[in-house]
């Protein structure tokens, strides 16, 4: 008992930011995200065009074309939370953004709403990197599969 | 330490991509590596704190490199933006 008390490992959880169903961060369509240059995590294929925090943190970079969300956890966990791939390029078209940087945000609380026919008609892909970008601090990333709901099924449990 | 301003000019300004290629060049120097918009101040070897700057086209972001390699670090920053990050 004490020693789970005493226990510094502890689980930090992150839950399914978009419902729909986990891809491997290895089968991205992108160099850059499958080669983990930007972090490490999981993408998601929605089937509803909401996004909603994975945890509890604080905001601290909305991109201005609204695509990408990066939050930081009062446990130092950073996160990139990346709707799409090439959405860049849309100029934020298709997406509706209802945070902004230093906004304190409960897991499960809607941070983007996006267009999914028009992500896949304009940008190349609507598979979703949910990444933790501070990797080397952490001790290991247990990666969940299969269909997940928004704030409710857990996608990526990690230890610091 | 040395310090340069170095101006945006790609289309899409410092998004995931290009700040992945900051991060990533500065990881390969020892000398720390700040930048600079406005009242933010980043640490560049931190992918979100780059991607923190929200950068877009025509912003003016201040790099600072100190350490024993900084002019190097900085050339090779330098050379990433003249680039357009391409």
């Amino acid at each position: 008992m004490f020693k789970k008390l005493f226990n510094k490992d502890k689980d930090i959880i992150l839950k399914a930011a978009m419902t729909g169903k986990i891809i491997p961060i290895e089968e991205v369509p992108d160099p850059v995200f499958a080669g983990k240059m930007i972090g490490d995590g999981i993408a998601i294929e929605p089937t509803e065009g909401i996004l909603v925090a994975p945890i509890d943190a604080e905001v601290v970079a909305v991109f201005p074309t609204k695509h990408a969300i990066g939050l930081k956890t009062k446990d130092g966990v950073e996160i990139i939370l990346h709707i799409g791939i090439e959405t860049v390029g849309m100029k934020g078209e298709g997406f509706e953004c209802f945070v902004q940087v230093g906004d304190i945000v409960k897991e499960g609380q809607k941070l983007v709403t996006f267009d999914i026919d028009l992500i896949k008609e304009k940008a190349s892909s609507i598979i979703s990197p949910i990444l933790i970008t501070n990797t080397k601090d952490m001790k290991s990333i247990e990666k969940s599969a299969g269909n997940i709901t928004k704030g409710i099924d857990t996608i990526l449990t990690v230890k610091k | 330490m040395i310090k340069k301003d170095l101006t945006v000019k790609a289309e899409e300004g410092i998004h995931a991509r290009p700040a992945s290629m900051i991060t990533n060049t500065c990881q390969k120097f020892n000398c720390n590596v700040k930048m600079e918009k406005g009242e933010k101040v980043i640490d560049a070897k931190s992918i979100l704190g780059v991607m923190m700057l929200s950068a877009k086209k025509g912003d003016v972001i201040a790099v600072i490199t100190d350490g024993d390699d900084e002019v190097e670090a900085l050339q090779a920053i330098e050379t990433l933006f003249e680039k357009d990050f391409e």
